[in-house]
This record gives C-alpha cells, sequence and structure tokens, in this order.
C-alpha cells in the first residue's frame, strides 16, 4: 500500500484537553472563530458521561476526499508522496462547495480572507522532519501520527460511533476507543 | 433513540446568518447586486495567519503560571516577533508539549486586549481611561504614598495583595518594593494549599512530595480530591504509565471527572467527609493487621493513641454511613491498597479547600503511613514541595528605609515563600491580614485603615470570596493601583493601572511545587507597548520616590531583568541541580539531582521527634488536636451544595478572556444533576439563577449525573465582557489550618451552598 | 460549517430555475406538430436568457474572490459544480441564439433538454453526502418542481390565450407534486438518522417552510383551482414562497457535522 499519513485518536488515553486544538492555533494564528482542528465531545449516547471522552478531529485526508472531489477551482491536491490533502490558498475562489461538502467539516471558511482553509498536516514541519503540531502537542501521545500502509494496531477502528461512516471518502483517521472505569457510588435512598 | 431537545435544535439554527452570506444577501437583492467590488465593504481585520517556514531564533521560557506542571518552553522568534511555543523535549516531564493555555501564549503576548500604557480611570468603574506617561503615573503614586506616611507617620496605610498570577521569582520584587518604602500592611497567606501544608508539616516536618516521574512503579495509585486530567496534564501519562505497569487507580471525588473516567475505579465520595472514608481505611487495615507494623514502629510516634482512636471512635459503618461509600468497598480498597507494594495517595487541593481540610490531609497522610508507604519510590503521600525553590529571593530582600515605622510586635510568615523565619522581638514589622478575608480585613482595619491598595499578580475581584463584600472594602480605599496585562475584573475598580510584561518580555528563573526540574526564562521580545516587569515599575517608583523625598525608597532606581535573575542563584541551589552556573539553563531545563525520587526515603523527619508524628505537639500547639483524627465538615446553609473548582480551559482568572479560548469555550455553566433540576423545573440548556446568602449567579445550565444530586458545580473563572463571576456565592470562612506556615488560615472554598431556580 | 441563508445561492437557483421553466413550459406549449412560434417567442426568449444571465452575476456574490470565477470550470473530472458553470453557460448561449436567431423547434428543444440536464447537474451539486437528508434525488425534485411552478405561472403572462388551460393544468399538477413533495420529504425525515431526523424537525419548526407550504404552494393551487385562471399575480406570490422554501433549503437542512459524537 502506498504510503498515506493520517492520524491515531486514541480515546482511551485521550483527556480532552485541547491542547492540539490549541497547538494548531498557536502555529497557524488562524482568524478568530476559523478552527482547524476541533476537539469534539462524545454525546452521552456513545460515552455515558457529560463530555468525558472525546474525538479530536481536523482533516481525515481521505482516501477520496470530498473536498478536493466538489471543488470547481482544482484548489486541492492530494500529494503523491504521503497521501496529504493539500489546499492551496491562491487557487481558491472562495465558493466554500468543499465547506459544504466534506461529511466532517474539515474546511472552514475564513471570513477574512474569503477562502476555505483546512488542516494541511502540517506539510512544511513534515517536509523538514518535524511531527505535525498537533501531535507533538499532546500531553498523553493520545494523538499520533501514523501512516496507513504500515501502521498495525488491532484495536483501532475506522469509524467508530460518533464518527460519519463515509465510506466512500475512505478517511484515514484511526480510533481507539475510551472506557469506562468501574463506578461506586452511594446507594440511592 | 437519541433525544432532540428543543434546545438543541434551536442551537443548531441559533447562527443562521454567517457575517459572509448575510451582507452577500443584502448585496443580492440590493441594488449593489452587480457590483460585487461592493463585498469590500466588509468591516474587520483580515487575519492572514502564517505557516512554518524554519529559520527560527529559539529561546528558553518557562511557564510562570500557579500550574503544578511548570513546563519548559521553547519559544520561537522571527524578526523580534514570537511566532509559535512548544513544549522543551529536554524535560521529561514537558515532554515536548504544552497545555491549551500554553499554546494560546501568542495570543496574549499579541492580544489587542493588552493594557498598552499606564492608565487613570476618571472614576472607578466608569471605563473612561485617560492615559498616563509613566513619569505622570509614578509621580501620582508617590505623591500619595508620602501623603500616606505624613499623615499617619508609617506606611501601615498601604497594603499589597500578591499572590501568585506570576511565579517567576524576580515577582517577588514586588514585596520587595513595599519593603523598599517601609512597613507596611501585607495580606498574607494563600487561598491554595496552607491547610495541607500545615498538616504535612505537622506529621513531617516539611512539605515534601515524591518525583512525580515516579509514578509509574506504584502499584496502585489514589487520585484524592484532585483532578490531574485538567490541572496537571503532563502527569496524566505516569498514570497511564503506571496503569500500563499492572497498577490500579482509584479516583475519589465527590464529582466524576475527567479523571475518574481514565481511572480503573471511581469512588463518588460525599463532599467534606474524605477524612471519613480514610479512617474508615484506616481501621480495616488495623483490624485486619495489613499495616507496617516494622515501620510504624520505628519511625512515628503516637500510633498506639491513633489505634486506640480508631478502636473507640471509627467503624467502617460510621465511615460509610458520613461519606457515602458502601462499607464493603472501604473494606476491598483498604485492603487493596495495604498489600500494593507501593502505593500512594495524590492529595488534591481541592480535597483540603474545607473547614476540615488539613484534618482531613493529616488522616490521609495517617494512611500513607501506616501502610509503610512513605518514603518509598513510587510511594509518599504526594501534596507538593518547596525544595526547588530555594533561591536568594534577593528581589524581595529590600530594607526599609531608615526610621520607617510600622507595626509593634512580632510579625509571622507573610505568604508560604517567606523563607526568612518567624521574628521575635522585632521593634517594627509589616502588619499582616488575612489575604483569604481580603474584603472583611479592609472593613475592619484601623489605626490606619487601609488607605491605598497595590495589586500585583492578582485579580482580587474576579478571585477573591464575597464579591459584594470586596466592593463594600474598595469604597474604603482612597487609591488602588493595579499592574496587569488586561483590563480585568479588578482593573474595572482600580485607579491607575500599569501594563506589565509577559515573561516572554523579561527575563526570570521558575521552579515547581511538584516535579523537580528548573527552567530559565529567557528575554525572547522586547516588551511590548509600554509594559515593564513588575521589578523595573518598582524602580521607575523609587527614582520618583527619591527625587521627591530623597530616602524614601531603597529600592535601585535602574535593574535589569536579566542581572537580577543571575542575582536569584545561590550554591545551594545551583549543587541541588548539578549546574556550575545559571547559564547553563540557556541550553535547556534542568532537573535536580535527587537521592531517591522518594522525600524521607532514611526514614529521618524533621518534625521535633524526628519521627512521622501521629501525635503532634506543634499542632496541637497551633490550636488543633495534637492526635490525627476525624474532624466535622461544615454545616449546610443553604439547600445545595456548591463547588467551584478549576476550568481546564483556564488558569484561574487567565486566558479565558483570549480570543483563542473563546473559540474552544465560550460561556460557564451551572451543571446539576438531572433529578434536582427535574425537581425545579429546569432543563439542559435553560437559564438559571444560583443564589444564597451571599449573593447570586446567572447562566445556562447543563444536566449530568457526574455530578452529586445534592451539589451545584461551576468552574470559576474570568470571561471576557461577561459579568459571570462565582464568588458572588462564595464566602470567606477559613478552613482549620494554615497559619502555621503561611501566616492565615485557608479558606473553605468548597464547603459553599446555594440553591438555584429557573431565571 | 455555520448555517446560512446563502441568499446569493438562493437567488441564483429561483431565478435560473425561473429560467429554465419558461424554456420547458414553452416547448411543451408549443409541442404540436403544427404549432407555430408565437408571437412574442422572441421577447420571451430573451427574457429567459435576461433572466438566467441576471442569475449568473448574482451567483458572483456567493464568490469570496468573484474576480477569480473563470477557475471555476477547471475540475471536470470530478466535480459537478464546474459542470454546473460551463452547462449553465452554454445554456446561456443557447437561450440567447434561440431568441437571437429566431425561435425555431430545433433550439428550442435542444435548450428545453439543456435545461432540464442543467437541473439534473445542479441537483447533483447540491447533495453531496454531507447533508443525509437530501443527498438524495430530492434536491433535483425540488428543483424541477419549482422550475415548471415558476415557469408555468410566468408563462402565463406571454402565453397566448389558448394554452392557458394547458398552463393551468401544468401548474395544479406541479404545485401537487410540490405539496407531495414538500409535506411529505420532512416527514420521511423524522424516520431516519440523527441529522436526517434534525433536519426534519428543523424544517417544520421553521415558519419560512410553512410560508412555502402555505402561500407558495396551497394558496396559489387553491386560487386557481377555483378561479380557473392563472392571475397575473400569482407568480409574484409563487416566487415569494419559493424564496421562502429555497432559504429553508439551505438554512436548516443539517450538516453532519453538527453531530460529530453523536450516534449516527
Amino acid at each position: 500500500m502506498k504510503k498515506q499519513l493520517g492520524f491515531y485518536v486514541d480515546a482511551k488515553r485521550c483527556i480532552g484537553c485541547f491542547a492540539c486544538a490549541m497547538a494548531c492555533k498557536n502555529q497557524y494564528h488562524q482568524a478568530s472563530g476559523v478552527v482547524w482542528r476541533q476537539v469534539y465531545p462524545l454525546k452521552e449516547e456513545v460515552y455515558p458521561h457529560h463530555e468525558r471522552a472525546f474525538y479530536s478531529l481536523s482533516c481525515n485526508h481521505c482516501e477520496h476526499p470530498a473536498c478536493m472531489e466538489v471543488c470547481p477551482a482544482a484548489a486541492y491536491t492530494k500529494r503523491e508522496q504521503d497521501g496529504v490533502v493539500v489546499h492551496h490558498q491562491e487557487k481558491c475562489i472562495g465558493c466554500a462547495n468543499c465547506v459544504r461538502s466534506c461529511p466532517y467539516g474539515a474546511p472552514r471558511f475564513n471570513p477574512g480572507t474569503e477562502r476555505a482553509e483546512k488542516c494541511n498536516l502540517c506539510w512544511q514541519r513534515l517536509d523538514a522532519g518535524l511531527d505535525p503540531a498537533c501531535v507533538k502537542s499532546c500531553p498523553t501521545n493520545a494523538l499520533r501520527l501514523i501512516n496507513l500502509a504500515t501502521f498495525n494496531e488491532p484495536n483501532a477502528v475506522q469509524f467508530p460511533p460518533g464518527f460519519p461512516h463515509m465510506s466512500r471518502l475512505n478517511p484515514s483517521t484511526r480510533f481507539r476507543q475510551a472506557e469506562l472505569p468501574k463506578i461506586i457510588k452511594p446507594e440511592d435512598k | 433513540m437519541s433525544k432532540i431537545t428543543k434546545q438543541e435544535i434551536e442551537r443548531i439554527l441559533e447562527n443562521p446568518v454567517s457575517r459572509r452570506s448575510f451582507l452577500g444577501g443584502l448585496l443580492a437583492t440590493g441594488a449593489l447586486v452587480v457590483l460585487p467590488g461592493c463585498r469590500l465593504l466588509r468591516p474587520g481585520t483580515v487575519d492572514m495567519g502564517q505557516v512554518w517556514e524554519g529559520g527560527y531564533q529559539t529561546f528558553r521560557n518557562a511557564c510562570s503560571r500557579n500550574c503544578y506542571d511548570t513546563c519548559s518552553i521553547v519559544s520561537y522568534v522571527k524578526n523580534g516577533v514570537l511566532k509559535f511555543v512548544e513544549g522543551a523535549p529536554e524535560s521529561s516531564f514537558t515532554a515536548g508539549g504544552l497545555c491549551v493555555k500554553g499554546n494560546s501564549y501568542v495570543r496574549r503576548v499579541y492580544s489587542p486586549d493588552r493594557i498598552k500604557y499606564p492608565m487613570e480611570q476618571q472614576g472607578r468603574g466608569t471605563g473612561k481611561w485617560k492615559r498616563l506617561s509613566w513619569d505622570e503615573a509614578m509621580d501620582k503614586i508617590a505623591r500619595k504614598i508620602l501623603e500616606i506616611k505624613a499623615r499617619d507617620g508609617s506606611l501601615l496605610g498601604l497594603a499589597l495583595s500578591k499572590y501568585s498570577g506570576s511565579f517567576g521569582i524576580t515577582h517577588y520584587g514586588v514585596e520587595g518594593m513595599m519593603s523598599s518604602l517601609g512597613y507596611t500592611t501585607r495580606l498574607v497567606g494563600t487561598p491554595c494549599w496552607p491547610a495541607g501544608m500545615d498538616a504535612q508539616n505537622f506529621d513531617m516536618g516539611n512539605m515534601l512530595c515524591n518525583d512525580p516521574e515516579d509514578l509509574p512503579l506504584a502499584r496502585y495509585v489514589i487520585v484524592w480530591g484532585a483532578n490531574p486530567a485538567w490541572c496537571s496534564v503532563h502527569s496524566m501519562k505516569f498514570l497511564y504509565a503506571a496503569q500500563e505497569a499492572g497498577a490500579k487507580l482509584v479516583v475519589v471525588d465527590p464529582v466524576f471527572t475527567q479523571t475518574a473516567a481514565k481511572a480503573d475505579e471511581y469512588v463518588q465520595v460525599r463532599t467534606g467527609e474524605d477524612g471519613a472514608l480514610a479512617l474508615g481505611m484506616c481501621r480495616h487495615i488495623l483490624d485486619r493487621g495489613l499495616y507496617d507494623k516494622e515501620w510504624v514502629a520505628a519511625h512515628s510516634i503516637g500510633f498506639d493513641e491513633f489505634a486506640a482512636y480508631l478502636r473507640e471512635h471509627v467503624t467502617i459503618d460510621w465511615a460509610a454511613q458520613k461519606s457515602g461509600v458502601p462499607a464493603s468497598h472501604i473494606a476491598a480498597i483498604a485492603e487493596e491498597f495495604a498489600q500494593a507494594r507501593p502505593a500512594t495517595i495524590w492529595i488534591g487541593y481541592g480535597m483540603q479547600r474545607h473547614v476540615n481540610g488539613g484534618a482531613s490531609v493529616r488522616i490521609l497522610d495517617a494512611l500513607v503511613a501506616m501502610t509503610g508507604n512513605i518514603g518509598k519510590p513510587g510511594g509518599g503521600a504526594r501534596y507538593a514541595q518547596m525544595q526547588t525553590w530555594g533561591f536568594n529571593y534577593h528581589a524581595k530582600n529590600q530594607k526599609q528605609p531608615e526610621g520607617s515605622k510600622g507595626w509593634i510586635g512580632a510579625s509571622g510568615p507573610k505568604g508560604e515563600f517567606d523563607f526568612s523565619g518567624v521574628k521575635e522581638n522585632v521593634k517594627y514589622a509589616d502588619r499582616t491580614i488575612n489575604i483569604n478575608k481580603t474584603a472583611q480585613e479592609i472593613l475592619d482595619t484601623k489605626d490606619p485603615q487601609v488607605r491605598m491598595l497595590w495589586v500585583a499578580c492578582k485579580n482580587i475581584l474576579s478571585q477573591d470570596f464575597d464579591r459584594p463584600k470586596m466592593l463594600k472594602a474598595f469604597n474604603k480605599l482612597e487609591m488602588v493601583v493595579v499592574a496587569d496585562q488586561f483590563f480585568n475584573q479588578t482593573v474595572e475598580q482600580a485607579d491607575i493601572v500599569l501594563p506589565v510584561t509577559t515573561f516572554f518580555e523579561e527575563w526570570n528563573i521558575n521552579a515547581s511545587y511538584w516535579h523537580y526540574w528548573l527552567s530559565l526564562n529567557e528575554q525572547a521580545v522586547k516588551p511590548l507597548h509600554e509594559a515593564k516587569s513588575d521589578i523595573e515599575i518598582a524602580a521607575a517608583l523609587s527614582k520618583r520616590m527619591n527625587e521627591l523625598a530623597p530616602g524614601s525608597c531603597t529600592f535601585p532606581t535602574t535593574v535589569d531583568t536579566k542581572d537580577w535573575t543571575a542575582q536569584e542563584f545561590n550554591k545551594k541551589e545551583l549543587d541541588l541541580f548539578g549546574i556550575s552556573s545559571w547559564e547553563e539553563l540557556r541550553k535547556g531545563p534542568v532537573k535536580a539531582k535527587l537521592t531517591s525520587s522518594a522525600p524521607w526515603s532514611d526514614g529521618v523527619f524533621a518534625t521535633p521527634s524526628k519521627k512521622y508524628e501521629f501525635h503532634s505537639d506543634l499542632c496541637a500547639k497551633n490550636g488543633h488536636d495534637a492526635l490525627v483524627m476525624y474532624k466535622e465538615g461544615r454545616p449546610a446553609y443553604d439547600k445545595l451544595r456548591l463547588l467551584t473548582p478549576h476550568s481546564k480551559f483556564a488558569i484561574n482568572s487567565q486566558f479565558q478572556n483570549l480570543d483563542w479560548m473563546a473559540d474552544f469555550n465560550s460561556e460557564p455553566y451551572v451543571y446539576i444533576h438531572p433529578r434536582t433540576a427535574a425537581l425545579r423545573g429546569i432543563g439542559h440548556g435553560d437559564a438559571v439563577r444560583v443564589f444564597n446568602k451571599v449573593g447570586e449567579v446567572r447562566l445556562a445550565a447543563q444536566l449530568t449525573a457526574d455530578v452529586p444530586p445534592d451539589t451545584l458545580l461551576m468552574y470559576e473563572g474570568w470571561y471576557k465582557g461577561l459579568a459571570f463571576n462565582c464568588q458572588n456565592l462564595v464566602d470567606d470562612v477559613s478552613s482549620d489550618m494554615g497559619s502555621f506556615k503561611t501566616g492565615a488560615p485557608g479558606v473553605a472554598i468548597h464547603d459553599q451552598f446555594a440553591d438555584v431556580v429557573r431565571a | 460549517m455555520i448555517p446560512s441563508m446563502e441568499l446569493p445561492l438562493v437567488f441564483f437557483t429561483l431565478l435560473s430555475q425561473l429560467a429554465i421553466g419558461l424554456t420547458l413550459l414553452y416547448a411543451l406549449r408549443t409541442a404540436g406538430p403544427s404549432v407555430q412560434p408565437e408571437a412574442s417567442a422572441k421577447t420571451q426568449w430573451f427574457v429567459s436568457a435576461g433572466i438566467l444571465a441576471f442569475s449568473l452575476i448574482v451567483s458572483l456574490t456567493h464568490l469570496g474572490h468573484p474576480l477569480l470565477a473563470p477557475r471555476a470550470v477547471l475540475n471536470l473530472s470530478t466535480a459537478w459544480l464546474s459542470w454546473e458553470i460551463l452547462i449553465f453557460i452554454l445554456l446561456f448561449a443557447l437561450m440567447a441564439a434561440t431568441a437571437y436567431l429566431g425561435v425555431t423547434r430545433r433550439f428550442v428543444w435542444l435548450t428545453a433538454a439543456t435545461g432540464f440536464i442543467a437541473l439534473f447537474v445542479q441537483g447533483m451539486v447540491y447533495s453531496p453526502s454531507s447533508f443525509p437528508a437530501i443527498h438524495n434525488v430530492l434536491p433535483f425534485a425540488f428543483f424541477l418542481v419549482t422550475a415548471v411552478i415558476l415557469g408555468a405561472s410566468t408563462s402565463a403572462w406571454f402565453a397566448p390565450q389558448d394554452t392557458q388551460p394547458l398552463l393551468r393544468w401544468i401548474l395544479v399538477g406541479a404545485l401537487s407534486a410540490g405539496l407531495l413533495l414538500f409535506l411529505v420529504a420532512p416527514c420521511v425525515w423524522l424516520s431516519g438518522g440523527t441529522v436526517m431526523r434534525l433536519t426534519g424537525l428543523a424544517y417544520l419548526a421553521s415558519p419560512l417552510y410553512w410560508a412555502h407550504i402555505v402561500l407558495g404552494l396551497a394558496v396559489p393551487m387553491a386560487v386557481v383551482v377555483v378561479s380557473r385562471r392563472i392571475p397575473s399575480w400569482l407568480p409574484i406570490l409563487l416566487l415569494a414562497g419559493a424564496l421562502c422554501g429555497r432559504v429553508v433549503f439551505y438554512l436548516d437542512t443539517i450538516h453532519t457535522g453538527v453531530n460529530i459524537g453523536g450516534l449516527q
């Protein structure tokens, strides 16, 4: 299989601290309100506690990205060497079709530049041999960079509950699901 | 099947019109439709952002916040502008990554909200600020100080409120500035950890904790009333490593916290009854003979007395009834804890913010001690340490001017960073009043009253207790000077505000009260706007004071933050870290050279008896029970309990005000158990009013069974532009201990009560 | 994705669908073998072309960088949107040619067919998998019904008297289809997955949705059935109603991003 980079989201280790989300802001200084990485709390139907398990998501660098498919101006490319899906600002006409069409909400519209933008997997850092900003910042090593060609984690899943199931796009993100402790509470009177 | 509530739909639709499409729509429908260029009439700044480019200059910085993790930072600068930050890879604690707050620092440094120059408010609370030059500001302040001196014959009318807003060691120059002016009034004590600090000092003779990096050696870890998943994120990896090595992680907390979700077991304890639970465990361990008889015999005093107390006053059933934890379970974890080699308890500061907090910490200490876990790597009653803070405190130790008059009588410690020792037989001293009762003290203090207040590294009106009383207290003050970075709730009530630097704009040195790393803080960029470091402000004030009245201030009139940082080092501190010069820290943070990761590993304690003291005469001398024993909690004065712990998005009132942080967390909530909410007709998302004898807070409710049914939970902090302040609900009742080491008792922040109704 | 009324797209789609509707209805009206071009044929076709041109210009205001609009045809290999731009430009050319060169049967049917295909392409553009409720044939169906409703009613201004009954039948038929479609779809959505269900609830809770149903479909149908004519003010009411409905389409169709973390 060709090299395909992606994120491993270990919801068991993830404490929802948002360090990754802010590390991205720290690296790129996105405009206020424009967020490339969001840390989504799992709803109680998925993890039975209020905001105690999370999926940190940016872009899934899909095999068949919706953004690249629907962009009329060919402003997206998928890198040959590692499958990173890159948005090219100078080619973008600001139609926001990608923003509407990505089921994961990865591309965001910047009302200042009037263009779409999204996680580019820190390709400038990757090319310099550095980790993506978010991965580097995670204090629990819950967010990792993986290469699907060599990734071998038996407990990993592609579509855990809470993550839109879009097989045709074939997102490159993999997950380990969060676990529950044994809970000792006072007997209800 | 998921419940889709009306609120959910409203929330989804609540922002139907983005600015872009609204204006676009207006244009589409209006006469300007054929002129796309009119979109340029759009207001707002265009943020072009940045990408990684390489070729940065790097600097070493240290996060100066009051936080366990005190991260070592690497700053990336280009053309004199801070571009981004990362954690230092050399520190095995920071391990290359910062938290959500640390990662927002660049926005903090360059925030458009930063106070740029000295300003004077034309009427407190009006928001009408007039710019002053530094000379004008120093002149006004100096004249006021001299006026007070002339009127009262001393500077006891000048008070300092300062705490942990910035822990860079040269910031103790603010205390130094006060000393260099004369004898002043000091708000002493700490809201943070004093009850537990005293307790550990009574039990062991000092407050020392294992190196948190030895947690993977533990076989049983109880995180008790602490929430490291929010408040010490870098510690989590060590807890996980312990679990992976086979340790059992138990979290004891009234609330199902984020840390609880990562534990093997979560035990819900009734708020304030941690002592009862621990005593139940002690009794069971005693009965089963599972305590470390050899260690107790060789290294402690008073155990027999403690055992007798347990047999007479403690049963598992009593502990179960008090704490709410089923008796069978108390027995189970007691046995597991006692039989694990080693076992450890992480004692949280939240756990001791109660009227019985100190007593509870003594009991937890006793549980660890009797099971032979003190002095063992991977073991220990982990609370905090100040061993790595052995600096000169050169900035702090300034001399009063000749002929200064002050308070007559012995002076106790002025907070936990006062290592000068209790001074007896001193002619004059500073007057000390309780920082945890700032409002009441300002109202009550006379002869002279507090006339002028200097606030630095503190946000009184966001963080101090009984806010309504504080506003009354401020009315008594003739002048309020605040040194700060943002127009926060204290600055709102100030007369003069002085802009201060972030740590990126000054030199400093930082240690942690948890881990054992030392981090140098280099100046990465020039001070922004007209900001000055606290010691530069002191120097400027001294210059003006001496111009108006020669000899009225001994603080040097010029300072250099780098030079003053260098002056904080001494041989003992350098030896502790195995370096010969502070300059070595420019290569990266350095870890203390410990003989063991566990303090007290030689079994010799710093108590009068040199042993662990289940029975402490020193404790009795300070007005408490000599024997470690149960102490009753605070009786309820309203229908529900109120807890106001820390948010993961802020350090007290810092960071939440940044727009980057608002992108991820935008409003405060009160968390209510669904049954409790249902009884009051409150639905998820409803606007509610939380109220008690102190005041009230209006905000939205979220329903969750993760809080006990009898408890309201809200996170303290300051949201820019919001009136929200939980201190409108928190009174200033003292915790039992704290005076011994910090000069004033602590405050029972988590012994508060309130009720809630739909707004 | 922040929900938005997307007014430029609302106007672009409505007006282009009106233009297409006019050409479709002209083709249907003049379908018989011996039917001659209508007296006002040239005017009608210039009007259609003009409306289409105007709608394309309005669509430019949707873009962040309208001056880069020519880039929009660069992804014909995978993007329906590139085809939409291309086919609408072609459609305009055909409408203008039909108007300018003479309204011959060949041009009429070529343009009508192209218009029909354009509706299909438009439907594909606005039905990505990120909107579960409309990731199907519904957008095309909505657009087709809208085109016929607007086209039939507006044609009545120009069409000769003898074709008015046909127009009335087509209009009533389309309004019935519309009522069925727009009432049933949200109800069906209520039994779908989470996001589909949220969409159904959002539509049914929206005053604009009901404005479209009542003022844009039901009342016009009653008026035409009872009065047995298409009053000249009816296209205005129909357009206003369609506007309400189209805003609901863009604003209240829920995106999967809203339910990340929840069960699908």
